[in-house]
């Protein structure tokens, strides 16, 4: 008589198993029996089922308590209790991924046989890693073990009525078992626990705590991590862009601001000019449109406080050259870490290009000053109508511990235009200085701009409010590939702007009538440098044409000017300069970079204040490699409704033709409505938590605990279903095998 | 410094506490949990008849439930419930009793007990959990069993369509009726709290996922019920009365391949599915006409 | 007392329903209730009874009959109900349920044959078929046993040391519908008699327990032998619950089995319900002729008086069972166990009589032809059908 007792979960076919042993030994003629203990449990419980195997009639109807081997269907079985009763010479299976070795001490002295059935049986699509059906796998491992040949395998999975897949995994298990017989001294069972006491029904006792751990029937877990949302890994500016907006969401405008000021001193600005990569990046624009969280910032600058301003306490001063978003930033970052810090502009008014470039229906005197004034507030020094060049910067670097440069871009490109009519062409960063200072009329003019940018199209629309006649924006590539922010493209069309795609000038003559612009048409050809499609004259015969005008506005972007720079000097990646004698020098902003954003200035600016402060103390402040950014994938994105993206309230068309009022208004609060709230309950909460309770409210156990600002998933208890982990909108929650 | 409470602290007075010994992913266990909070502290006296929720019990002398239960005789709940609740009564106590029951202990073998204490209007509320099974006794096919399911006794898949049990309560005229899923918390919190506001027979009934029947993969048990309800398959309404109807949620288009195609019981079913799309359509033509005839104020 | 013309199933109604309203300063009482022939009448009467603190819950079923007292009584009232023959045999499981769950439930039975083909005559069929449920087992030989009976079965099967539900049988038609002059007895001598119904497992929020949930077969064995103690423990709690009826009644009912007249008899008869009258009939005219013969009547099935049993026949030589059921393959159930109490008497002759099943009526010229045929044994043989007249 041979005695056999399986020991896996509930559904996991031990009972089969026993059936297929004793299967293969009838039909060799022998007498066989198989049975299972059948209990309260379900599927995942720890239970066990038995064979005999016998040449004559079996008549033993008792359970199996001295086997002669065991098999073990599940890694997360294993453990010394299968050696209860288990013969000497008897043979411990086991499904492992680990070869019998890695058993030397928990089976020390025992014959032990190892398979990874589970993977070879999910490689057959026997049931999935979650829930691998391993049985038919195991059964070719202990036909090695049993003395059944694997002809005796297939013959019983066919009486049995097993297909292809079965066999082909018992085949796999039969050649890829690995046996050995450990060395050292036979390894015990631990003792069984006494009983427990036998209850009667009208006990005290009745009604206590069940006693099972249901974690034991587990074969994963919940585990918890935390992802880098895509919005703040798309924010030039570092800015926490979830966080701040969870806190308008909580109508914690406060905190909102506290969170923005962390990483930027302008979120009035942003608020109203970024051109928002964080909304490209953000998830939702593949469920329905991105959050707006350009307005959320705007939201929260306009309605929260902002902290008391700390005072410098170090005494190396710092000399920053530039006040416009990168230099700004610099002071304001160099401040908070204590530094005093001086600021030198060549204007009469600080701010740089949010000043001179950005027209004020956009960006409103007030809300700069008020956020400059901030800046200042943190004891910042100003020079204002100082012009700094190449020596005055050298001087700077020996009179301050660090200097930083932001100067941004000062030269602006130039289209190769002929013609007798060129007098008529001018810049449009100039055009808008001018525009702001009231210098400038046009009372019927024709105008036209030439690129795509912000600038082109803010020159088209102050144009407009100064009483053009007419607008036209050209562009040689199409609306699609226009680098300005789309919304400012849309604003600009409702107050009367024209655009003219696939247009590039050529030449710009005058005739009896007056001034012409001969233009070529473009169209698209293949992808270049920068991703988007490179325009290419169109040839056909009418590609050429002319446009009336009486002006004409270049907007094709600038560059930065470096002539302030030292010679023998060389801006490396990080924006440190080489090569000079005094103290070091850090360029940062469009000046160093070219990247042309309010947002890529301040974090250039901050990022200059770190390098100064980590070459003056040691001490480094840029975080850590950051966490895995939220793929669209980890978001269930069925769990959340669709939800109309809340937009700003705009000063109608019509009212603004004819002034620089802010033309967005923001977000508007009414009696009922509260769309900031609402917006910023669109946030996905991309891989961070926060706090929604979905994992607690939909576990089945009720063992997903509060534990002070997080969860705690009480394992004794969790069965591994994993409906917390498909519950978790936001990715944080995954199940990690056991 | 910070104690970790003991399970006892943290459980024992849960209606549903750890260690008990449903499958993992089980979809009544979420549902006790909802019941529990819906009723906001008050603590249930349960009734139970033989089903998978009794066993949820686990072994004498311990169990699962922290609120007093009743397991009654299989086709006995409702008749056990009207006994609890008429001596709650007579002693002026408030507590709610709940009949917990599967869907063979309502649709079958305990429809009369059902239907008579529904007739009697007593105060019972009485909750379904309805996973279309008899999951208790390995998988068979009950009167709740849908259209094409594969089942120990249906192997073919089942060639009946599914119990409108639904219907037959609100031809008791019962005052509260109503369908609810695991997969739409506040909706299944707010029906409950109805529910327990409303004095009488209530019935409540919720698709409870089961994967160890339906085969299924317990991660998926909620979303397989959301699934259901978007495509129609698993309409939410109310019913006041009996005779006046309110529609919670209409289909949403999801397709009813998202559930179908996640549940190896329906191997049967065409790819197209067919024969659902076609229960769905007369469910719905027959929900949305008695909502025109029968409207419940307000809704 | 109100000395009334009754039917035996007014009198057991109105028994029943006393024994409620004694429970009124306590968690009050219910009924589930479900007509049956010849039943009916007492749940009619229930149901017309103006309870100060009770329901009589009109049910679709004998099956959820028991289960609304099953209900009742795990919510601590004092339970009963009543039923007969297919009504019985629908009830069953939850008169197991009843036992097991030790609630201390009162069960009238009337008794009338199974069927079908139907039948409504009276026949023990219908509440034997429940002598192996946790069940106390009595039967009523007269109005007056009956209404009696039932107050003594609510106080032994709530006593703390039973808690197990009792059945009170009485016979169909012959007493269920009999007129019969009957001391009814005074609701506050009642109110007297029964202590308020304590059951100390109930349903209360202070102690969630589950009532039925599972058991291991440790556990399990273990209540069974706690329901075996329980009913070992009955004569004991019998005997003070007759005196006590004694001492607030002033009479004293039958005990769990009577014996008349066996001290110097040769022969001993036994009956149960109404056949005891008769017999006693027939045993007091044949002693007046000198006849050293006795009678036992046998009220009590469960627990079964052994020991009583023993003692009454000590001195017997012959012992004749009147069975009015059968159960098909053996014999009569009562005789079955007389049999086996008497294992330990190999000399006495223990012979079973099958008599007045389907409802026949058994006359006293049946039950001299018995005695003759027992008297004329030698050893006992198979049992023996009876046939009667009518």
């Amino acid at each position: 008589m041979i005695e056999l007792t399986i020991y896996g979960r509930g559904g996991q076919g031990g009972v089969t198993l026993a059936k297929l042993i004793a299967t293969a030994h009838f039909l060799r003629g022998k007498h066989g029996q198989a049975f299972g203990v059948y209990a309260a449990e379900r599927s995942g419980a720890p239970l066990q089922a038995y064979v005999r195997i016998d040449d004559n009639e079996i008549t033993n109807h008792n359970q199996v308590y001295e086997p002669d081997h065991v098999i073990v269907l599940d890694r997360t079985l294993i453990n010394p209790q299968i050696l209860t009763g288990l013969k000497p010479d008897g043979w411990i299976i086991l499904n492992s991924p680990d070869g019998p070795d890695a058993f030397a001490e928990q089976f020390s002295g025992w014959h032990v046989a190892t398979v990874d059935a589970t993977t070879i049986a999910v490689s057959n699509g026997l049931g999935t890693r979650a829930v691998p059906i391993v049985n038919t796998t195991v059964l070719g491992a202990a036909a090695r073990v049993f003395d059944m040949s694997l002809e005796d395998v297939e013959a019983a999975l066919v009486e049995v009525k097993f297909g292809g897949p079965n066999i082909k995994s018992a085949r796999e298990a039969y050649e890829r078992v690995q046996v050995k017989r450990l060395k050292g001294r036979l390894a015990a069972a631990p003792s069984a626990p006494p009983k427990e006491p036998v209850a009667g029904i009208l006990d005290d006792v009745v009604g206590a705590m069940p006693r099972i751990k249901t974690g034991s029937w587990a074969t994963r877990q919940p585990e918890r991590q935390t992802l880098t949302p895509p919005c703040n890994h798309g924010c030039p500016a570092g800015n926490d862009v979830r966080g701040f907006v969870e806190a308008v969401g909580e109508e914690d405008y406060d905190r909102a601001m506290t969170i923005l000021l962390e990483t930027s001193p302008l979120p009035g600005v942003c608020g109203r000019v970024c051109p928002a990569p964080c909304m490209e990046a953000c998830n939702r624009r593949l469920f329905d449109e991105p959050v707006n969280v350009r307005e959320l910032e705007r939201y929260a600058a306009d309605h929260g406080q902002r902290p008391d301003p700390v005072k410098p306490w170090r005494k190396e001063r710092m000399a920053v050259v530039g006040s416009g978003p990168a230099g700004l930033s610099a002071a304001y970052h160099l401040a908070r870490l204590g530094y005093p810090a001086t600021m030198f502009e060549g204007s009469a008014e600080l701010g740089g290009v949010l000043r001179t470039g950005i027209p004020t229906y956009r960006l409103p005197r007030d809300v700069l000053g008020e956020e400059i004034s901030y800046v200042l507030q943190h004891g910042v020094d100003v020079q204002s109508g100082r012009f700094i060049d190449r020596a005055d910067l050298l001087k700077l670097s020996h009179e301050y511990a660090a200097v930083f440069v932001g100067t941004g871009l000062q030269d602006s490109r130039n289209l190769n235009i002929s013609g007798s009519a060129t007098d008529l062409m001018e810049q449009g960063i100039d055009f808008l200085d001018r525009v702001r200072q009231g210098q400038v009329r046009l009372d019927g003019e024709h105008v036209i701009v030439v690129g795509g940018g912000n600038t082109a199209v803010d020159a088209a629309r102050s144009a407009k409010r100064i009483g053009a006649g007419s607008v036209r924006i050209v562009y040689r590539r199409t609306r699609a590939e226009m680098p300005a922010i789309k919304e400012e493209v849309d604003e600009g069309l409702e107050e009367g702007v024209t655009l003219h795609e696939l247009v590039m000038p050529l030449r710009l003559d005058r005739d009896g009538l007056g001034p012409l612009l001969t233009c070529q048409r473009m169209r698209l050809g293949e992808p270049d440098e920068s991703g988007r499609p490179r325009p290419i004259p169109d040839t056909s015969e009418d590609a050429q044409f002319d446009l009336r005008c009486n002006r004409v506005i270049l907007a094709l972007g600038q560059t930065s000017n470096l002539a302030i720079l030292p010679e023998g000097s060389e801006i490396r990646k990080d924006g440190t300069l080489l090569g000079l004698s005094g103290a070091p020098i850090f360029a940062g902003g469009d000046f160093a970079t070219a990247e042309g954003t309010v947002t890529a200035a301040i974090g250039s600016g901050r990022s200059g204040a770190w390098h100064i402060h980590r070459t003056l103390t040691g001490e480094d402040l840029f975080p850590p490699p950051s966490e895995p950014v939220a793929e669209p994938d980890v978001i269930t994105m069925h769990l959340f409704n669709h939800a109309p993206r809340e937009n700003s309230v705009m000063l109608p068309a019509a009212d603004r033709r004819h002034t620089f009022k802010e033309v967005r208004l923001g977000l508007a609060d009414g009696p009922d409505r509260h769309p900031a709230v609402a917006e910023a309950g669109r946030c996905f909460s991309c891989g961070v938590c926060n706090d929604c309770d979905q994992c607690l409210n939909y576990c089945p156990e009720g063992i997903v605990l509060r534990d002070g600002e997080g969860y705690r998933f009480d394992y004794g208890y969790c069965k591994g279903c994993g409906i917390c982990s498909s519950q978790c909108p936001r990715g944080v929650i995954y199940m990690s095998e056991l | 410094m910070s104690t970790v409470a003991s399970p006892e602290e943290l459980y024992c007075h849960n209606v549903l506490r750890p260690g008990n010994t449903n499958c993992a992913g089980c979809g009544m266990s979420i549902g006790l949990r909802w019941l529990d909070e819906a009723l906001d502290g008050e603590k249930p006296t349960m009734v139970i008849p033989a089903c998978c929720g009794i066993v949820t019990a686990g072994a004498f002398p311990t169990t699962a439930y922290g609120v007093p239960t009743a397991a009654s005789t299989f086709a006995s709940a409702a008749a056990v419930a009207s006994g609890v609740s008429a001596v709650y009564a007579l002693n002026g106590e408030p507590d709610v009793v709940v009949c917990w029951t599967g869907d063979g202990g309502t649709y079958d073998i305990g429809v009369a007990t059902l239907s008579a204490a529904a007739e009697r209007n007593d105060d019972i509320l009485y909750i379904c959990y309805d996973n279309e099974i008899y999951g208790n006794t390995g998988g068979q096919r009950s009167s709740a069993t849908p259209e094409l399911a594969v089942t120990s006794t249906t192997t073919k898949g089942k060639s009946e369509r599914k119990k409108d049990m639904m219907a037959i309560m609100a031809g008791h005229r019962i005052p509260y009726a109503a369908t609810l899923s695991v997969a739409h918390r506040e909706d299944f919190l707010r029906k409950i709290r109805t529910a327990r506001k409303t004095s009488g027979f209530r019935f409540l009934l919720t698709l409870s996922p089961c994967p160890t029947g339906w085969k299924s993969d317990p991660e998926e048990s909620v979303d397989l019920i959301r699934h259901a309800v978007r495509s129609g398959l698993f309409p939410l309404y109310e019913i006041f009365d009996g005779i006046r109807y309110r529609l919670n949620e209409r289909p949403d288009g999801t397709p009813v391949e998202e559930y179908v195609t996640r549940q190896r019981r329906y191997t049967k079913v065409p790819t197209d599915a067919a024969p659902l799309k076609s229960y769905i359509e007369d469910q719905w033509r027959y929900l949305d006409a008695m909502a025109k005839a029968f409207p419940m104020e307000g809704a | 007392m109100a000395r009334a013309m009754e039917t035996g199933n007014h009198a057991a109604g109105y028994a029943l329903a006393v024994a409620g309203e004694a429970n009124r300063d306590a968690r009050g009482c219910a009924c589930g209730a479900y007509p049956i022939t010849p039943q009916s009448e007492i749940i009619e009467f229930l149901r017309g009874f103006d309870f100060t603190k009770g329901r009589v819950i009109p049910v679709e079923s004998e099956h959820s009959a028991m289960a609304v007292c099953i209900g009742a009584s795990l919510a601590g009232a004092r339970a009963f109900t009543a039923s007969s023959a297919n009504g019985l045999a629908y009830m069953v499981e939850n008169i197991f349920a009843a036992g097991f769950y030790r609630l201390p439930i009162v069960l009238i039975a009337v008794n009338r044959t199974l069927g079908p083909p139907w039948n409504i005559w009276v026949d023990q069929g219908d509440s034997l078929m429940l002598r192996d449920a946790a069940l106390l087992q009595f039967y009523a030989e007269s109005h007056q046993d009956l209404v009696d009976t039932i107050l003594v079965a609510f106080r032994v099967g709530e006593d703390q040391r039973v808690l197990l539900p009792a059945l009170v049988a009485l016979d169909g038609f012959v007493t269920s519908h009999t007129q019969m002059v009957v001391d009814l007895p005074e609701r506050e001598l009642v109110d007297r008699y029964l202590p308020h119904c304590n059951i100390p497992h109930r349903l209360r929020g202070e102690h969630p327990a589950t009532i039925g949930g599972l058991t291991w077969p440790r556990e399990t064995e273990h209540h069974r032998v706690e329901i075996q103690e329980a009913m070992e423990r009955v004569p004991q709690v019998l005997a003070e619950a007759l005196d006590e009826f004694e001492h607030v009644f002033g009479r004293r009912p039958h005990g769990a089995l009577s014996a008349e007249h066996t001290d110097d008899a040769d022969t001993v008869l036994m009956a149960c319900n109404t056949m005891v009258r008769t017999l006693r009939n027939v045993v007091t005219a044949r002693r007046d002729k000198g006849e050293r013969i006795g009678m036992i009547n046998s009220k009590m099935f469960r627990p079964f008086p052994r020991q009583e049993l023993l003692a009454a026949v000590s001195n017997a030589k012959r012992i004749g069972v009147l069975d009015r059921n059968h159960s098909p393959g053996s014999g009569g159930i009562f005789w079955q166990e007389v049999a086996a109490t008497l294992q330990s008497r190999p000399d006495v002759i223990v012979q079973d009589y099958l008599v007045g099943l389907g409802g026949g009526d058994v006359t006293p010229e049946v039950i001299d032809e018995i005695i003759d045929d027992l008297n004329a044994r030698e050893k006992a043989g198979e049992p023996v059908w009876k046939e009667v007249a009518a």
